[in-house]
């Protein structure tokens, strides 16, 4: 009977690590499992192949090592990485939540079970995400990697190392982040559930921080250094490298080695046993707590916030966007993984800009206080990220059998509907994202060229709004979504030749405010295309079939050509 | 008038509702009576303009309700069966925005919600999120949504379902009240003794199919039945109930 509790409710909590809400009807939750993990190996595979790429008999043993030493790190800090951002997607199935209890207290299910059964959903996931990260690079770089001359021995233990460095690198940074829901969830519960929004916006921030601001220290030279070794105790990537290498016996004669491979044991172990004392406070305390909690609580009166933003519909269409953005957890957390990936590039581009005033001595402040191409792309790349991210969850479905009311109340043609399901897209990416750079902006350069560059970003981003908007025929929230419509491994690709153009963008520009005939020139080509696409957008809205859509629906994989005998009269 | 004609609604080939035509006059409270999957609901949507009749015709006041559904939308209220709402907005919120949508003039709107919400008990908790609501306080929502723009259409889907027994009886005057108006009143339920107390006229569906359309009295006096329970027995329910409950206490017995 328990063993059969266990494996029922074991691949309930699984699947459910993916939020089934955001399915339509159509949609199954082992293609979307599917698509994460495609995603995952098509990167694996990407970074094994360049592993045959590497003549280690052509390389002197110096640059070898550094080569080594680098990926090993690199490949340890970008799981960590995975796995982070994995623990704050699935921050809301980590714990039993309301719905568990009440769905499962009134069966016979002994609370261990349930208890057992999450933990042991949460471990297949993470074994999952951690497995299908190293599958390729888990195979071909334990080759490079082993000491020379070590035979065969030598290669199994250095995939021994590879695979216990990169599962505890994982186990350490999922445990931390399951201790910081457990430690929080302490608090009352609707202070807890308000919290849980910004420490999974903090978690997300964080992760990417540390990833792409770390400091290069895998050389022999800054592992020896005696200035970085506050810094080695402080970046958790570094624990697990070292761990790796002691395991490997890859670093003789690096004494830094065997105090990170402490470093890391001891992490894994606290780690673990913090999330343990999470889990035993949710079976004793959390469980009851979300039990007497009442069914209705009541609300303090609410600001009586409702600007207008065009007539009746366009407001109650606006507002109905910002409230589901504010309050849908799922559909923040979604937008956050976008702004992140916009955050990294900005922290990117701004790391150049560190390094480059490193190269000429200058202190810092003085290059981000001239009109410089990082800050100028930067804010052209927080602008795409906001339309795209806040674009891709407009598609997203909140209660989507309550999107009822729209159709109900559709007392206005498809016209007006479809330009207020557009209004929203300025209101939340473009307007925000505008003001915030003038904001930053008029703070560090001059007025005449912050003006310039506003206008610049301004045409930008109804460029880039109408084209995200092209074909976009839903109410915000109120379609359903099927998962697996673009090819998210060609998504890469896209961004990177997308911050590219950006940067060239950004060059151009900046060129451009030194000289008002190119400026104009620029000014109005960008006007131009914006017309263009706004054109573009509202045409595709006024052709004849064009209606708000409800049910989104696939391009059927067989096309019927209605082909039919000679002379044959289809019936 | 609502009048539907021939309507049939077809589904992958499986039939929802076959050849359905009755008229609900206003001034009058039409019943809709089925058993659980005879079409009810189906034909409540296809008069809502949610889907369309694989065949047959709509009319509302003599013209097909998609020759301009946009006039006829704004002249209908519908409560569906199923309270789904948006639950991350308020009670409040949600009224606002269904006024918004409706194009309603705002300040009119807020005094009518205000009033509204005020009647049925509703206005302590106007600001709390529909997910915290029970079943009958999300129902009071929708009946102040469906009502808010005075429509002269009334489509009420099992509107008795989660209320405590004072709001039901406020809801059963009220829709006696609104009839006496001049509104149409289409009222699809399961509480045959409502039905029975407030409908003029009813229509009975079984797997589909219209199986009567007339006044309660008059099928009364037909059928020689006292009660509307009975009639409904006699013309949709095919199965020995008695028999039944025996058989699932036997089963579970074993």
């Amino acid at each position: 009977m328990t063993n059969v509790q266990f494996r029922v409710l074991y691949r309930e909590f699984l699947f459910r690590m993916i939020d089934l809400d955001m399915l339509s009807a159509q949609g199954s939750t082992s293609e979307l499992f599917g698509k994460f993990a495609s995603l995952l190996l098509f990167f694996s595979s990407t970074l094994a192949i360049g592993a045959f790429f590497l003549d280690t008999r052509r390389i002197p043993p110096e640059r070898l090592l550094l080569i080594n030493w680098r990926t090993e790190h690199f490949l340890i800090a970008t799981t960590m990485l995975v796995v982070g951002l994995f623990a704050v997607l699935s921050w809301d199935s980590t714990f039993p939540d309301r719905r568990d209890v009440l769905v499962l207290a009134p069966l016979p299910i002994r609370a261990r079970t349930l208890f057992l059964a999450k933990v042991a959903a949460l471990a297949a996931a993470l074994g999952i995400t951690v497995g299908a990260l190293n599958v390729g690079t888990g195979i071909t770089w334990p080759m490079i990697f082993m000491p020379v001359g070590t035979g065969f021995p030598g290669l199994l233990r250095c995939y021994a190392a590879y695979w216990i460095a990169m599962f505890a690198a994982g186990s350490f940074i999922f445990c931390s982040l399951l201790v910081v829901q457990g430690l929080a969830a302490q608090l009352p519960r609707r202070r807890f559930l308000r919290l849980s929004a910004f420490l999974q916006m903090a978690g997300f921030c964080l992760l990417l921080c540390v990833y792409f601001l770390q400091p290069s220290l895998a050389t022999p030279k800054a592992l020896a250094a005696a200035q970085n070794h506050r810094l080695l105790a402080c970046l958790p990537s570094y624990w697990f490298w070292g761990l790796f290498h002691s395991i490997n016996r890859s670093a003789p004669g690096q004494p830094a080695i065997a105090f990170l491979m402490r470093r890391a044991w001891t992490a894994v172990a606290v780690a673990a046993l913090g999330a343990g004392a999470a889990f035993l406070l949710s079976y004793f305390r959390t469980l009851r707590k979300i039990v007497e909690e009442p069914d209705i609580v009541p609300a303090a009166r609410s600001l009586d916030w409702s600007p207008r933003f065009g007539n009746s519909l366009d407001t109650a269409v606006v507002l109905f966007s910002v409230r589901t953005l504010l309050r849908s957890r799922q559909h923040r957390v979604i937008l956050a993984f976008y702004l992140g990936i916009g955050f990294a590039l900005v922290i990117f581009l701004m790391n150049a800009l560190l390094q480059e005033q490193e190269r000429l001595g200058t202190s810092t402040g003085v290059l981000s206080h001239q009109v410089n191409v990082p800050l100028l792309a930067s804010t052209a790349v927080m602008m795409s990220a906001w339309i795209v991210g806040i674009r891709i969850v407009f598609a997203m479905p909140l209660e989507l059998r309550a999107n009822w009311v729209f159709r109900v109340t559709a007392v206005r043609g498809t016209l007006a509907y479809l330009a207020a399901s557009r209004r929203p897209l300025f209101v939340l990416a473009v307007a925000p994202v505008w003001v915030g750079s003038a904001a930053l902006l008029f703070s560090i350069w001059p007025w005449r060229a912050v003006l310039q560059h506003l206008v610049v970003l301004g045409l930008w981003g109804t460029i880039l709004a109408y084209l995200c908007l092209h074909g976009f025929q839903k109410i915000p929230f109120t379609c359903s979504y099927l998962p697996g419509k673009s090819p998210l491994t060609f998504v890469f690709l896209g961004v990177a030749a997308f911050l590219n153009l950006l940067i060239g963008g950004a060059n151009l520009e900046r060129r451009a405010l030194d000289s008002p005939a190119t400026y104009a020139a620029m000014v109005a080509v960008l006007a131009i295309a914006a017309i263009c696409a706004g054109w573009r957008t509202m045409a595709r809205a006024k052709s004849e079939e064009s209606e708000v859509q409800f049910e989104e629906s696939l391009t059927p994989t067989i096309l019927v050509l209605g082909l039919n005998r000679d002379g044959v009269v289809p019936m | 008038m609502l009048e539907l004609r021939s309507v049939s609604k077809r589904f992958s080939g499986i039939v929802a509702v076959d050849d359905v035509s009755f008229t609900a006059r206003p001034g009058e409270i039409t019943g809709y009576l089925g058993p659980n999957g005879s079409g009810k609901s189906t034909t409540m949507k296809m008069i809502t303009g949610l889907i369309q009749p694989t065949s047959g015709k709509i009319l509302f006041e003599g013209q097909p309700i998609e020759r301009d559904l946009i006039a006829y939308k704004q002249r209908m209220g519908y409560v569906p069966e199923e309270p789904h709402l948006y639950p991350h907005l308020s009670g409040l919120e949600y009224l606002v925005m269904v006024g918004q949508l409706r194009n309603l003039p705002p300040k009119p709107t807020a005094e009518r919600i205000d009033g509204m919400l005020r009647l049925l008990s509703l206005h302590g908790d106007r600001h709390s999120p529909i997910s915290n609501y029970s079943k009958g306080m999300r129902q009071k929502v929708l009946l102040t949504a469906a009502l808010l723009h005075d429509p002269d259409l009334i489509l009420l889907d099992e509107p008795f379902s989660g209320l405590d027994v004072a709001t039901g009886l406020v809801l059963r005057s009220l829709i006696q009240e609104l009839a006496a108006r001049g509104k149409v009143v289409l009222f699809s339920s399961h509480e045959l003794e409502t039905v029975e107390r407030v409908c003029s006229h009813v229509v009975i569906l079984h797997r589909g199919k219209m199986v009567a359309d007339d006044s309660i009295a008059r099928l009364r006096t037909l059928m020689s039945l006292p009660t509307l329970e009975e009639i409904f027995s006699q013309l949709a329910v095919e199965q020995d109930t008695t028999a039944i409950s025996r058989q699932i206490a036997d089963l579970i017995r074993a």
